[in-house]
């Protein structure tokens, strides 16, 4: 109990400071990315956008399965830090702070505390380039690191940082750095899945690879909207080599009515209605071997 | 101990954080309070009284949930609002769950939901009798199965 006030004031301290920093001194200071011109009208509206940010899965999660599958951590899996100052276009910067945000996620996840300040270092980095730093009070995300005690505040600041990052980013008519962040955090929590399976086959694991499919068109529409430009033309191309590998994989449903218990007081909603992934061994090699050579292009120079 | 409450008390009434406030420090309290969950996302909203003879005013939000999943969604009211608020969970027309029974007028804190269909579901939060309020929900990762 006493550990939990006490995890809730520095929540409440972290989030306070966090909206009071200088965000008035940033907004003066907006540059058009280097790689974007926001000259033609969207083809998708803000509102469509915004679903489709909304919903791409948390970094959280995916870290937490592969985590439930009693895979060892892996610091080799991780996206390397030693090209940061070398991404020279903010689409880069966007993708990799994309990439790196999953990557925390996966860190999180398996307590690696101590190695959490390495990849907090490249976020600050790369967030202050695109003047979104302040949304991440890095002197206390550090602080919290130093103890797998703090694990749920830093999980916490962390996720609710970029949360605020991406609202901020649509708020503020950058929505192409935005899409950019989210389709980074979405490619590396499906390489650091594929590489777990590629490693030791698991079904569960596989599956959720194969569920991807739901969300593939929504990500590459979401790019669509700036592929006047080379660089989102190329990611285009890049995603859709891995959508034309989920051609043959089948999504079925199998219908039930849920239910609703309570259990210790609490009310628990039971669903009935399930999904069943179908995707064979073979689609399943080539979707690991794309997903490998996109995400290399996007962490190396 | 006694000594850091009275800090931390010092600290809240004069750094202006209030537990009703309607903004991220609300956010904040109902995710942190969600012991054994992990924090998602979260659906900040403030709604005005429903108009006579209208229907109450109800924001809509969309997540991506994932199979053999239990999430929690909790909700904390604003105290300085008359409101309270209910959270309801859709799967396109079908509601799937919420925190408030109709049928027998109980309210819940929040509702575990034990996803076994991976896909996009709605999210709906209003306040009860369509009364002025403001609102955090919580969407949080409670583990892989019950």
């Amino acid at each position: 109990m006493k550990k939990s006030v006490l995890l809730l004031f520095v929540a409440m301290f972290i989030m306070y400071s966090c909206n009071n920093s200088n965000q008035a001194d940033v907004s003066k200071d907006f540059e058009v990315p280097d790689s974007v011109l926001m000259e033609k009208p969207l083809e998708i509206s803000e509102e469509t956008m915004e679903n489709i940010i909304q919903n791409i899965s948390s970094p959280i999660e995916m870290a937490s399965l592969i985590k439930s599958t009693g895979a060892p951590f892996s610091q080799k899996l991780l996206s390397p830090t030693d090209y940061v100052d070398e991404y020279g276009t903010n689409f880069k910067k966007a993708l990799s702070l994309g990439v790196f945000g999953a990557d925390l996620g996966y860190l999180n996840m398996y307590e690696k505390t101590g190695s959490v300040i390495t990849h907090l270092s490249s976020i600050k980095s790369l967030a202050d380039d695109l003047k979104v730093g302040q949304f991440f009070d890095f002197a206390m995300l550090k602080r919290l690191s130093t103890s797998s005690n703090n694990l749920d505040s830093l999980i916490f600041i962390s996720v609710s940082s970029f949360n605020l990052m991406d609202e901020y980013l649509r708020e503020n008519g950058r929505t192409n750095i935005s899409t950019l962040l989210v389709t980074g955090v979405w490619i590396e929590g499906l390489y650091l899945a594929t590489q777990i399976v590629k490693d030791k086959p698991n079904a569960e694991i596989a599956e959720r690879i194969g569920e991807q499919k739901l969300f593939m068109n929504d990500i590459i529409l979401l790019l669509s909207n700036y592929k006047s430009d080379q660089n989102f033309q190329e990611l285009i191309v890049d995603l859709e080599s891995i959508k034309a590998l989920y051609d043959g994989v089948k999504i079925s449903y199998e219908v039930g009515e849920p239910e609703m218990i309570e259990k210790d007081g609490r009310l628990v909603i039971v669903q009935n209605e399930k999904s069943v992934v179908e995707i064979t061994d073979a689609q399943l090699d080539k979707i690991i071997e794309q997903t490998e050579i996109i995400r290399s292009k996007i962490v190396n120079i | 101990m006694k000594k850091i409450y009275l800090i931390l008390i010092f600290f809240v009434a004069f750094s202006g954080i209030s537990y009703s406030q309607c903004n991220d420090q609300l956010v904040s309290i109902c995710a942190m309070g969600n012991e054994g969950a992990t924090y998602i996302k979260d659906f900040k909203v403030r709604l005005k009284k429903a108009k006579k003879n209208e229907n109450p005013p109800v924001a809509k939000y969309s997540v991506v949930l994932n199979k053999n999943t239990v999430y929690r969604f909790s909700v904390c009211s604003a105290t300085e609002f008359e409101g309270k608020a209910i959270i309801q969970l859709y799967d396109k027309e079908s509601m799937l769950g919420s925190n408030y029974n109709m049928a027998t007028g109980k309210e819940y804190p929040s509702f575990d939901f034990y996803c076994k269909k991976s896909g996009i579901y709605d999210v709906f939060m209003s306040f009860k009798g369509g009364a002025e309020g403001c609102a955090a929900g919580i969407l949080s990762f409670v583990g892989k199965e019950y």
